[in-house]
């Protein structure tokens, strides 16, 4: 296993995973010092009762809170933050538990960012690991899908909607003090998003084992994570009432989300990115097509990586009767013939030009990758002319 | 080695790079277009440990020059230590490395951070042997022209 000269780790999140997770919030966030959250969440979840079944929860427990806001658009904005951040003072809340997919926790995040540093606006924290801890604010996450691992992630992706760009916040003071993992939370999941969510966290789990940030704990981290992928996707897809495979998938995101965050993502999240920015491709189908190709562009850089990915994505008996030269080639042939399986059970696209993304648009794609974070950590450097190669064999 | 050897070491080659990356802002094709990527009186400040000693570097009528004190720069790149400095800039460890090792705090836009360590790495395959370059860079840039003649310009002026 990899030892790196210096590395660090952080996943200060305490995990509430299973039954009446969402009855212990009441417990914890009274243990850290807050009596009167305030509730995140999008109108979705609003409207399929989700955000009902947390109410009743925290009643149970005694609490109630102080504000529910449940106007959070898809892509999370700079002035969406700013604007909750004055109902939050507002409404005198001393907390936040945010209830909702990657776009709900990063909103939440944000505004965990600007009450916790007193201050107005959140461009004044843009960047990495410069914020400061400030006031406590304490912060329950509960993911409602299980791809983007952002419960257990210091990272905050929020849109500037001026500028139309989207800024990277990053500190370990991000991270939720609690994450809860509850099966009520998540069996809203149609199909194809726990089909896309999924694979998000198996790319997730692939570049945190493989990325130049990786050291042995955020690589065991990964490790688990593809296991349980591995072994619960399919079902999670194919029966959404098997509450096993649907907490299992909640745990192997979340596992692949205090990877990433310690090890960073690569060159998948580098280009989908910008797919995303660019052609409005849905993330997660962004890393369904661009897994196996960016893969592949790393063999030769990452396989001892990839040869060890094999044990875990496949079987004792395969990795064994590959030959050692060629486990990692057969890791990304397997990760392959695991999507053509998924695709088999939910509606998902395998290349670019399915989502109506034209080779027009590549040009602008690669631009953008080049200026994105991720990158910088992948075992292969990429410049402009090999990131169109990428684009085009995902097309 | 001693602390403030390591600092007065650090702080003479960030000068080195300072000229170095003036001199290739005009010489260089790759460097010239990425620095044409920041707007006019972008600032750029790069401190060398968290006691503050660094360079503050602005683009002026297209030119990067040096400042002495600004408010607000638009991005910072902070070591969080002197050892962590020294480790870079003696060509040690690349930059894009110490990235990822958590041993720069970033504040600012992270496409700018990646947009001047594109110009760093480059600059660092002018400034460093090849011996250094190939273990310190994922991929080592090709030259446009002799490190002979950068350090010339860097050191001479012409």
């Amino acid at each position: 296993m990899f030892v790196p000269p210096y590395f660090e780790f952080v996943n200060s999140a305490k995990l509430l995973a299973g039954e009446y997770a969402l009855e212990n919030i009441p417990s914890e966030m009274r243990l850290l010092g807050s009596s009167r959250p305030m509730i995140l969440s999008d109108s979705t979840l609003e409207k399929i009762g989700t955000v009902s079944v947390l109410i009743q929860a925290l009643s149970k427990g005694g609490m109630k809170p102080s504000a529910v806001y449940t106007d959070i658009p898809l892509d999370s904005s700079i002035e969406k933050v700013n604007e909750i951040s004055a109902i939050y003072r507002e409404n005198n809340a001393d907390g936040i538990i945010a209830i909702g997919g990657g776009s709900v926790i990063d909103t939440a995040k944000g505004l965990k960012m600007l009450i916790s540093q007193g201050g107005r606006d959140i461009m004044n924290y843009v960047g990495s690991e410069m914020l400061g801890r400030g006031q406590s604010v304490p912060f329950t996450a509960i993911p409602t899908t299980s791809g983007t691992g952002s419960e257990a992630t210091g990272v905050a992706v929020i849109k500037d909607g001026e500028r139309k760009v989207k800024l990277e916040f990053i500190s370990s003071f991000l991270l939720p003090d609690i994450a809860v993992l509850d099966v009520r939370a998540l069996e809203s999941m149609p199909a194809r998003i726990t089909a896309l969510t999924g694979l998000d966290a198996l790319t997730h789990a692939i570049e945190a084992y493989s990325c130049l940030q990786k050291n042995p704990i955020s690589q065991c981290y990964a490790l688990s994570a593809i296991k349980l992928i591995v072994e619960n996707l399919e079902e999670a897809i194919r029966k959404p009432k098997d509450k096993k495979a649907r907490i299992s998938m909640a745990i192997a995101s979340y596992i692949a989300g205090a990877a990433f965050s310690n090890s960073m993502v690569g060159i998948v999240h580098a280009i989908g990115h910008s797919v995303g920015g660019v052609c409005s491709v849905a993330h997660g189908e962004a890393m369904t097509i661009l897994l196996p190709v960016c893969m592949r562009y790393n063999l030769g850089f990452a396989d001892d990586d990839y040869a060890d990915l094999l044990l875990y994505l496949s079987d004792a008996e395969t990795y064994a009767s590959t030959e050692k030269t060629r486990r990692a080639e057969k890791a990304v042939e397997v990760v392959e013939n695991f999507i053509s399986r998924i695709k088999a059970a939910a509606p998902i696209a395998t290349n670019l030009s399915e989502r109506g993304v034209r080779r027009s648009d590549f040009e602008q794609i690669a631009i953008r990758a080049m200026n994105d974070g991720a990158l910088i950590v992948n075992p292969r450097s990429a410049d402009k002319d090999d990131i169109l190669k990428i684009l085009e064999k995902a097309f | 080695m001693k602390t403030y050897i390591k600092t007065i070491t650090c702080k003479l080659i960030l000068r080195v790079l300072y000229r170095a990356l003036k001199v290739l802002a005009y010489k260089d094709s790759r460097i010239r277009h990425e620095f044409g990527s920041f707007r006019e009186g972008f600032t750029i400040r790069i401190t060398l440990s968290e006691q503050g000693e660094g360079v503050i570097m602005r683009k002026e009528r297209g030119k990067l020059v040096m400042i002495s004190e600004v408010e607000g720069e638009d991005l910072e790149l902070r070591f969080k230590s002197i050892d962590s400095a020294f480790l870079v800039f003696t060509g040690m460890m690349g930059i894009s490395r110490a990235y990822a090792e958590h041993r720069i705090s970033v504040k600012g836009d992270i496409g700018d951070t990646m947009t001047l360590v594109r110009i760093i790495d480059i600059a660092e395959a002018y400034l460093f042997p090849r011996i250094m370059t190939r273990r310190i860079l994922r991929s080592v840039p090709m030259k446009e022209r002799s490190t002979i003649s950068v350090y010339r310009m860097v050191l001479l002026g012409f």
